[in-house]
């Protein structure tokens, strides 16, 4: 028992000091976002504002026609949002197909999409924006949207997941004449709701953070998401931390709220994750 | 009985509904841009025009003309992503199993920090890079203030190394701690009971127990996140730029340059480089997998 307190303690005294080193940057460059231009200019370092001040916010959301990250920003969440959307749809209704239903070559075909996952994805990067230039898509956000929705692992995660629903279930609706659309929808989709949410999860945030794809394919600065549009700020405010890191800071709201609220789900996503070939 | 064979004569159209929409995706966004990039590889092709057929050309430029600029950035550049590898891998291995190791005596707030480690890992990394790139430049964050280190570590090796991998770290264990604190989790209560009893200390029961028990995750998170640091791009490229004189600059930072830099766009040559960079990728975490696996 007094075995299990010290290593209590002796674990909770690590941790605490890791958390200092994990936690300290993001205060620091919080507590920056509120310094003025001419504190951090004549106090050089120092870790709380002598003055608050929400001028740099200001300047950067309401003043700001070079780097416009409201824009940024709406652009981030239709794209994010709409994203998450489609992904939803196609690799729900994929994964219905490969784990409900028969069809001629179905093992097939699912194998080759999972061996395609070791598919190095550098490769595709230069034909891709050939692709989106023959689609009309260069400087379109579709270009950023539809893509990914082709990802062969959320079929995959869903499709496992959908693997554990007792086929009576199915073999009951079809009994009282619903076809297939009907069974998917009433029955599997309630079901699936679980890892769906896990799915939704890592779209959102996958779509959100991505870097650099957007930065290939968007050259207008008004239509740039946010994640490549910090880049332009780095640029422009490489001498005004408050400003640089009130971008950054604006940048990491909405993943952190997400977290916040579905903590629950992104630590099932990674259990989930690793633990699918056991 | 009649009805049903009817049925099942009667084209069935419904896989097509199902599977058909995201087969479609894969053909057009996956499936033709891979092949066609192998294809291009081999061609001179300036993203626009329709390529032109130049057979192992690309290649051999890139790996023994001496005298191209290509082969001086392609060696470069895998070197400096390889050794990018081999330094920030173990660290994403090893620090995220002792900080799961911590956690999983439940010390007090044990739910918060595994937060706090967790967090960084869902944030943009553009917006990780100019928080780190201001936290250790010179004139505003605090190395200068209380260390007294006056150089500038962004720019001098071998701390733009380090400070790379520590901002690597930094940023993205958060998925590789949680999934060895649920393997852990999983590890038998009775085995390790056992253990103890028969004196065997914590770090021995470590190694004899959880370890080989979390064989598999270990494996797991090991290729993932070998594949994921081959990748590296947006580190070097916002917090070094590369620097100094090139000692950071990864391939990927070439490869996207070449084809999308300013200028006439280099696509053959520069898929040709990402085709070699692909192969690197496959041959190192197939070599892994075997690796690993076969240690019982």
């Amino acid at each position: 028992m007094k075995q299990k307190k010290t290593t209590k303690i002796t674990a909770f005294s690590f941790l605490v000091i890791m958390a200092i080193l994990w936690v300290g940057p993001l205060l620091w460059a919080l507590f920056t976002s509120f310094k003025s231009r001419e504190e951090i200019q004549s106090v050089g370092f120092n870790f709380l504002p002598i003055h608050w001040t929400i001028g740099n916010y200001q300047e950067l959301l309401f003043d700001n026609a070079s780097t416009p990250i409201v824009k940024w920003f709406l652009n981030s969440l239709i794209i994010s949002v709409c994203h998450v959307a489609l992904v939803l749809v196609v690799a729900s209704l994929a994964a219905y197909g490969y784990s409900r239903m028969k069809f001629k070559w179905r093992d097939t075909i699912f194998m080759c999409l999972l061996a395609s996952m070791m598919f190095p994805g550098v490769v595709n990067l230069i034909p891709l924006y050939s692709v989106m230039d023959t689609l009309g898509w260069v400087n379109n956000l579709l270009a950023i949207i539809v893509p990914g929705a082709a990802s062969v692992f959320n079929v995959f995660l869903i499709r496992q997941f959908a693997m554990g629903i007792p086929r009576a279930l199915d073999e009951s609706a079809k009994m009282d004449g619903a076809n297939e659309f009907q069974i998917f929808i009433k029955v599997i989709l309630p079901l699936i709701r679980p890892v769906l949410a896990v799915v939704a999860l890592f779209s959102f945030t996958g779509s959100w953070n991505d870097f650099l794809w957007p930065s290939i394919i968007i050259n207008d600065v008004e239509k740039l998401p946010i994640t490549p549009g910090l880049q332009l700020l780095q640029g422009q405010y490489i001498t005004y931390p408050g400003l640089g890191t009130a971008g950054a800071l604006i940048a990491l709201v909405p993943t952190f709220l997400l977290y916040l609220f579905a903590q629950k789900y992104f630590m099932q996503s990674m259990t989930l994750q690793a633990g699918i070939k056991e | 009985m009649s009805k049903n064979i009817a049925r099942q004569r009667k084209l069935n159209l419904w896989p097509a509904f199902f599977v058909g929409p995201h087969i479609l995706l894969f053909i057009v966004f996956f499936l033709f841009p891979s092949v066609y990039g192998i294809y291009i590889a081999f061609t001179e092709w300036n993203l626009f025009t329709s390529p032109e057929f130049v057979g192992l050309d690309n290649f051999k430029t890139i790996l023994f003309d001496q005298e191209s600029s290509f082969h001086d950035q392609f060696y470069n550049g895998l070197k400096n992503t390889f050794l990018f590898v081999v330094i920030t891998v173990p660290f994403c291995i090893i620090v995220p199993l002792v900080l799961a190791s911590a956690l999983l005596a439940k010390p007090k707030l044990h739910r918060l920090f595994q937060s706090i480690f967790y967090l960084p890992s869902l944030f943009a990394i553009s917006a990780v890079m100019i928080i780190w790139q201001f936290l250790l430049s010179l004139s505003y964050g605090p190395l200068n203030n209380y260390f007294d280190i006056s150089t500038n570590m962004l720019n001098t090796q071998p701390y733009a190394w380090i400070a790379l991998v520590v901002v690597t770290v930094w940023w993205s264990i958060g998925a590789n701690m949680i999934i060895y604190l649920a393997a852990l989790n999983g590890v038998s209560k009775d085995l390790m009971e056992a253990a103890e009893l028969d004196g065997a200390g914590a770090v021995s029961r470590f190694f004899k127990i959880s370890l080989p028990s979390i064989k598999y995750q270990i494996l797991f998170t090991t290729v993932m996140t070998t594949i994921a640091q081959f990748n590296v791009y947006g580190q070097p490229l916002m917090l070094t730029g590369g620097g100094p004189t090139d000692s950071t600059r990864v391939l990927l930072m070439d490869i996207q340059q070449n084809a999308f830099g300013k200028g006439i766009s280099i696509a053959g040559v520069s898929s040709a480089m990402a085709v070699m960079l692909g192969i690197c990728i496959m041959i190192v975490s197939a070599f892994q997998f075997i690796l690993l696996r076969d240690r019982d």
